[in-house]
């Protein structure tokens, strides 16, 4: 048997949800979030921002010390793990040392009521769909990390759960199979339907696999939106620099025009969308290779000196110091001539620049 | 499949399995109190049941603890008999109605004390054994040091004994309470507690139970120990180098006691292990489990090694009164103030 | 599959509703004098009969009326189950029945006793009662745990723990037993040294009884008569706890920074003592050191001197308890010594530290927490040791030999003992919080968990040569020792008779084959299979009660978790002869009557032996990573089955060292048991101890020789029962790799 489209994904909201430790520590503070059936959505953020607490909720192995949480529309606020029809993948794989890989993607089948020549298919058809048939005896210690991987992934997703969770499912992996095995991932929940939560700190990995990213920073969530939106239109200096790298600046708004504001650095000045700031004083984040290099001008740019020109293969990445602050550059253009010493005049590309608030 | 009852049963499943053997309902059964040394109480036990086939559940406590949960019991006893132990408790429960008068037809067979036991108590207990005090000592060590062979109690006090005599502490032992007063009855209390101070000089140390200096005696590890004659001859029946001595003065003795419990619950099987426990057979087997008291039945078997009570001189022992709490609490309290504190 | 999970809730309730009424309406409600396993009853005026009749029973013929008043707590949650489970009200209902049932349950035991009213003040309210009520039964059982797990799903749909029912149960269970057995005891001891002759409570007899001078009095300092018991014991235990530190860690130094080459051997031997049932070393101290010994009579010849009874008092006791207790502190040092990592010893000679000062200053505060350990453990022994002190003990008093004669001797004054007790108990609690404070918080952990290359440096001279000495001396004294038993148990009448002989095995372990099958004739048989069987049993429910407790520990939060931490560790601290007197106490009345019964051995055993399976346990389970069960739950198993199937088989080590302490223990503990033995249940140790009594010495041997053999069976057995779980390389648990 073939596992077949999931017809039981499901959507997972939070209403206002906080988690306390202990009596102060608070991990999670007032947190509301839907993530729509049939999605796949990243939890990110830097270690200890919430994003793992948060997932253990929907899962069920942390019960939230406030608000609701609902899964597919049921309030399962106060049920526990084994009573939500939730699987996770963990960082560790967690594949029970003791059991064969056969048995260990048949663990969950056995507690839910299926008979004993339906668990062995479903297993069976689990381990085709990562790959793996052919190692259903072996133990989990008998298996490569990636293959480890896999065998966790076939043990969750055997059980067609409302929702799939990872928890920094790659995050021992090498990173080639990294690429690979998130594509696979990918791949799997697009084909089969699944509702995904997906923990990580890697931020290529998110952009990489996301329907959606809920960017979480001290416990509460930063930005939520589309890879695109979050790279393109971050909301704020964290999620900028956090999500892709960039160079904040501060700037000065210095007039706002059907929502055109016209930014001064220095002397040099550009015309940017206004992001609905006033006047007077803001950030500018430009995203590396958004940074034009070009040789000194007295004109509109802005004066510097590469201080640091590193040569990484496919391009080369150039520290450059400025009156404001040292800026970072990347250029795919590897035969450049520039060199360190360099006076060069610096000018940003007319798309990518965003304003902040200060 | 879920639940947790599993594990609550088991646990009960694993206690189950303590249950030593599910008895089997019978008829007859008979519920023993014993308070001799465990063997003589298990022979005694398992004897009546091959000689009866009645079955005995026996629980065996020292006689001061049977007393107190006899008491206890008054208005449900769960024993019939109460079998060994030292006559004072006997004495105690008969005046306090706790046990039944019977007159069993084996009577005629029993020594005399046994016989005046029971009369001075209405018949509600009987001696079954006796046993006189006196002491024993290592003839090796005695030789080897050189010393001279005691033959009475104030031998004792000679100063070349010195170190080498041990008795039990009155306050921790029935036996040497009986030494205590077996002293003070025979001197006078005054010179008695004269002698007991300069034995103080002389002795090595106070064990804690009754029978130890003895046994050290047996070992080699003490030269003359202070006990009933009949725990001596257990050491030279062992094969210990023990010569055991009746004082020439005259000594004290315990008369070890049997009573029906009033109201048990299998009056018929008591009566019964009653006879059976006084007849000469059953007595001579008191060697078997090397208990050499002298047994109440005449015609009972004694080893040859045994004391025979009828050439040791003995004192006239007052029960009632060195059985009363109050004398022996005051007794002891005149030990503890004036004897044990002096130096040695 | 999900909707079942409501079902189950239910179905539990069911199940322990069941049990609750059977315990009401059909098994004798009142402890059966035939003995827990007696089913005698059955053929015997059961269900009327008042001895045997269940509480419906009785209440129907107008007897102990008071027992309908459990009746509503057992009605009021049928109730719950046609509610769901996140209905307030269901939970509601079984919290509030459970907890009053299980209180008036339990109250009513302790309020109305064999005399009636308990207490004199219910006397003058409400007269005399006019009945009376023996130890609890089947019956009571049933319903008291019955209304325990309705208490505990009632708190579990409360949401308590994340609303896990056998997180919350075991919980409620483990808190249940400890508070019974452990902590009731200690009250009851507590309450019974305030008890004068006259049956009332008064301080003033406590404060006499605890200032007693045969406790403390200090006259042989001042030169006087003797010192009293508290001060010998406390001295005694503090010398223990010294030499054995001293001694294991040379023992540790020499097996890991020697090139020492019998390190196998060492090893071995350091087991034997523990196995090693008690008197047997005290025994053999005597034949060699006393008055008559081989050694004295030896060398009194030798140079001609008067042999003396020196061993008899402090010396004696001490070389027994170094003897037998060093190998413990050995076990706790080697750990603590293999712990140090070799780079920090390395780090400290880069840095121009010699040897001797790394030795000093990096090495030996280091290893701070075996040293403490090692001398708790010593010093904890000691004052809790009975056998060695009763057989080599002369004139020099220790407290547990007082509290074993206050109970037996000719004084029968259990308020003595009681208060004896209180203060032994005191002594090691403060040893206990002594040490606590001694290491405060620093940290000693060396082990990072990475690959640690370096090798552990060689003991500088000036400490390896006096470490070996000690080590030398003390190996070829116990070896000395041992072949002394082996050889004692074939000679006739040691020290009186040396012609070899198998009489003793005979006497002990004879048997012939009769009409019926194989008799038993030898005199120890009974005790033998008794041990066996009570070792047997208490053994694998030691390893439970602590497994659990350990899972409860590690892998779940709950409120109180630090004080129920405490309780189950509060056991450890206590010595074995207190645990015997406060069990005499708790249990010889109802309504827990348990005295003179084997279960009292076993429960016994498995509170004394809990605080090792917990600690085993504990340790194999932090190296288990949380996410295993945190994975096995999110797929679909519940606490219970993820116990059951990832856990337990990943917990083998732990399973069989504490299958295999529990059962030595059990086989050769005396301390408590010689208060618990009955002349039905005998153990072989107090077996022992009579025949030791009695002057059989060699009977007495030959059964503890026989004893260690078996004990080495059995631990080899335990060994291929349990057996290796099969986990290859374990990276699938140790998850994260650089």
């Amino acid at each position: 048997m073939k596992l077949k489209q999931n017809s039981k994904a499901a959507s997972v909201s939070f209403k206002n949800v906080t988690k306390i430790y202990g009596k102060d520590v608070i991990a999670v503070d007032d947190v509301s979030l839907s993530i729509e059936a049939g999605t796949l959505v990243t939890l990110l953020g830097p270690s200890g921002c919430g994003k793992t607490t948060t997932l253990r909720m929907i899962a069920g192995l942390e019960m939230c010390s406030s608000g609701t949480v609902e899964i597919g529309d049921v309030d399962v606020t106060t049920l526990p793990a084994t009573d939500r029809d939730v699987s996770m993948v963990f960082q560790s794989y967690a594949l029970f040392p003791h059991m064969s890989v056969l048995e260990n993607v048949s663990y969950g089948l056995k507690f839910s009521g299926f008979k004993k020549n339906e668990i062995s298919e479903r297993a069976i058809a689990g381990l085709e769909l990562v790959g793996l048939s052919e190692y259903g005896a072996r133990l989990p210690s008998e298996l490569s990390g990636g293959q480890q991987q896999r065998v966790a992934v076939a043990r969750a997703l055997v059980l067609e759960p409302q929702v799939l969770l990872f928890d920094e499912p790659l995050s021992n992996l090498d990173a080639k199979l990294r690429r690979q095995v998130r594509e696979e991932i990918r791949e799997i929940q697009q084909n089969l339907g699944l509702t995904v939560v997906y923990v990580t700190h890697d931020q290529e990995e998110a952009l990489a696999v996301s329907d959606r990213i809920i960017v979480m920073k001290n416990a509460v969530i930063a930005q939520d939106g589309t890879p695109r939106d979050l790279y393109d239109a971050p909301a704020n200096r964290f999620v900028a620099d956090f999500i892709g790298e960039a160079n904040i600046l501060p700037c000065e708004i210095a007039a706002i025009k059907a929502e055109i504001a016209k930014v001064k650095i220095g002397d040099y000045s550009l015309n940017l969308p206004s992001r609905g700031l006033d006047k007077g004083s803001a950030l500018l984040a430009v995203r590396p290779n958004r940074v034009i290099i070009g040789k000194s001008k007295p004109n509109k740019n802005l004066p510097g000196k590469i201080i640091r020109l590193t040569y990484v293969g496919n391009h080369l990445e150039f520290t450059i110091a400025t009156e404001f602050e040292n800026l970072f550059a990347t250029s795919s253009d590897v035969n450049s001539e520039f060199k360190v010493g360099d006076d060069v005049a610096i000018t940003f590309a007319d798309k990518g620049p965003v304003l902040l608030e200060s | 499949m879920n639940t947790f009852g599993k594990i609550t049963l088991g646990f009960a499943l694993a206690l189950s399995a303590t249950s030593a053997s599910v008895s089997i309902a019978s008829a007859a059964k008979l519920t023993l109190y014993c308070s001799a040394q465990e063997d003589w109480c298990q022979l005694m036990a398992r004897g009546f049941e091959e000689a009866s086939g009645i079955k005995v559940n026996l629980t065996r406590k020292s006689s001061g603890e049977t007393f107190a949960q006899i008491k206890a019991e008054e208005a449900n006893p769960k024993g019939d008999v109460w079998w060994g132990g030292t006559g004072d408790p006997h004495l105690q429960a008969a005046e306090e109605g706790l046990s039944e008068p019977y007159v069993s037809p084996m009577r005629a067979k029993l020594n005399g004390w046994a016989v005046s036991q029971a009369k001075s108590a209405d018949d509600k207990t009987i001696g079954i054994y006796s046993g006189a005090l006196g002491y024993g000592y290592n003839a090796d060590l005695l030789n080897a040091a050189g010393l001279p062979v005691p033959a009475c109690w104030k031998d004792l006090l000679k100063p070349e004994y010195k170190g080498h005599v041990q008795m039990a502490n009155p306050n921790s032992s029935g036996t040497a309470y009986t030494t205590l007063a077996t002293i003070v009855q025979l001197f006078g209390e005054d010179e008695g507690f004269e002698f007991m101070k300069k034995l103080h000089v002389n002795i090595n140390q106070y064990t804690k139970s009754g029978s130890a200096p003895i046994k050290a005696a047996g070992r080699g590890e003490n030269t003359i120990g202070i006990v009933f004659m009949h725990d001596a001859v257990k050491q030279a029946v062992s094969g210990f180098p023990i010569k055991v001595v009746a004082p020439c003065e005259g000594t004290g003795y315990e008369i070890g006691s049997m009573s029906l419990i009033k109201g048990g619950r299998n009056p018929e099987s008591a009566k019964k292990f009653y006879d059976w426990a006084l007849s000469a057979d059953v007595q001579s087997r008191s060697l078997e489990v090397k208990a050499f008291q002298v047994m109440s039945n005449m015609n009972a078997k004694s080893s040859p090694s045994a004391p025979d009570l009828s050439t040791i001189k003995l004192i006239d022992y007052d029960f009632k009164k060195y059985g009363s709490s109050a004398e022996r609490k005051r007794l002891l309290k005149k030990w503890d103030d004036e004897v044990s504190v002096l130096p040695q | 599959m999900k909707t079942e999970n409501k079902a189950f809730a239910h179905s539990t309730l069911l199940l322990w509703l069941i049990v609750g009424w059977a315990g009401f309406c059909l098994v004798p409600w009142y402890g059966i004098e035939d003995g827990f396993f007696g089913f005698e009853w059955l053929s015997d005026g059961y269900p009327f009969d008042p001895d045997y009749a269940p509480a419906l029973f009785l209440i129907l013929q107008g007897k102990k009326i008071w027992l309908a008043s459990v009746v509503p707590f057992m009605i009021l949650p049928v109730i719950a189950l046609f509610r769901i489970k996140s209905d307030p009200v269901f939970g509601k209902v079984l919290v509030v029945c459970g907890a009053l049932g299980f209180g008036i349950l339990l109250g009513q035991g302790f309020i109305i006793g064999l005399k009636g009213w308990q207490f004199g003040w219910l006397e003058q309210l409400f007269g005399p009662l006019g009945d009376r009520q023996f130890g609890m039964g089947y019956g009571a059982l049933f319903m008291a745990s019955a209304f325990l797990f309705i208490f505990t799903q009632g708190i579990a749909a409360r949401g308590a723990v994340n609303g896990d029912v056998f997180v919350v149960s075991s919980i409620g269970f483990v808190v249940t037993i400890v508070a019974i057995f452990v902590f009731f005891p200690i009250i009851s001891m507590l309450l019974s040294a305030f008890i004068g002759e006259d049956k009332a409570y008064s301080i003033s007899v406590f404060i006499d009884k605890i200032t007693d001078n045969r406790l403390w009095s200090l006259s042989c300092i001042t030169g006087g008569q003797k010192c009293g018991a508290a001060w010998n014991s406390f001295a005694l235990a503090v010398l223990v706890g010294i030499t054995t530190t001293v001694l294991g860690l040379a023992f540790a130094l020499v097996v890991t920074r020697t090139g020492f080459r019998y390190k196998k051997l060492l090893r071995a031997m350091s087991v034997l003592p523990i196995i090693t049932p008690p008197f047997v070393i005290g025994l053999a101290i005597i034949l060699l050191f006393g008055l008559s010994g081989s050694f004295t009579v030896f060398f009194s010849d030798l140079f001609g001197f008067q042999p003396t009874r020196w061993v008899y008092g402090l010396p004696g006791i001490l070389i027994a308890q170094i003897l037998a207790f060093t190998p413990i502190a050995f076990l706790v040092m080697i750990g603590v010594v293999e712990g140090v990592s070799p780079s920090m010893e390395e780090a400290s000679q880069t840095l121009r530290a010699n040897k001797w000062e790394t030795f000093v200053n990096v090495s030996l505060p280091l290893m701070r927490p075996g040293i403490a350990n090692a001398f708790l453990l010593g010093f904890i022994e000691s004052m809790a040791d009975f056998g060695n002190p009763l057989v080599l003990g002369g004139n020099f008093d220790v407290l547990s030999t007082e509290i074993f004669y206050a109970i037996v001797g000719a004084q029968y004054d259990q308020a003595r003992a009681a208060s004896i007790a209180l203060v032994l108990l005191f002594f090691t609690l403060a040893a206990f919080y002594a040490q606590r404070f001694w290491l405060g918080k620093k940290s000693y952990t060396t082990m990072t968990g990475k690959g640690d290359s370096g090798v552990y440096s060689q003991l500088p001279s000036r400490v390896s040569k006096p470490v070996f000495l000690i080590v030398a001396a003390w190996t070829a004294f116990t070896l000395l020792i041992y072949a002394m038993i082996f050889y004692g148990s074939f000679v006739e009448l040691w020290g009186v008779n040396n012609t070899l002989t198998f009489k003793h095995y005979i006497t002990a372990f004879s048997a012939r084959i009769g009409e019926h099958g194989i008799h038993w004739t030898g005199s120890a048989w009974d005790s033998f299979w008794t041990t066996l069987k009570i070792a047997g049993i208490s053994a694998p429910l030691t390893a439970a009660v602590g497994l659990v407790t350990a899972y409860l520990l590690t892998r779940q939060n709950f409120a109180g978790k630090n004080a129920f931490e405490f309780g189950t560790m509060l056991s450890f601290a206590i010595p074995g002869t207190v645990i015997g007197v406060s069990y005499i106490l708790a249990f010889n009345v109802p309504p827990l009557e348990l005295t003179g019964t084997g279960i009292i051995l076993v429960i016994s055993f498995v509170f004394r032996n809990m605080p090792v399976g917990v600690r085993a346990g504990i340790a194999s389970m932090t190296q288990l990573d949380k996410s295993l069960d945190e994975s096995s739950l999110t797929l679909g198993a519940n606490s219970w089955q993820t116990f059951i199937n990832v856990i337990l088989p990943l917990l083998k080590p732990a399973i069989l060292a504490a299958l295999v302490y529990s059962f030595v223990r059990a086989m050769t503990a005396i301390s408590a048991v010689i208060f618990l033995v009955s002349a039905e249940y005998n153990m072989a140790t107090s077996y022992i101890i009579g025949r030791v009594e009695n002057n059989d010495y060699g009977l007495a041997i030959a059964y503890s020789t026989s004893l260690i053999a078996v004990m080495l069976t059995v631990v080899a057995l335990m060994q291929l029962i349990v057996g290796k779980t099969k986990i290859g390389r374990r990276s699938g648990q140790s998850g994260a790799k650089p």
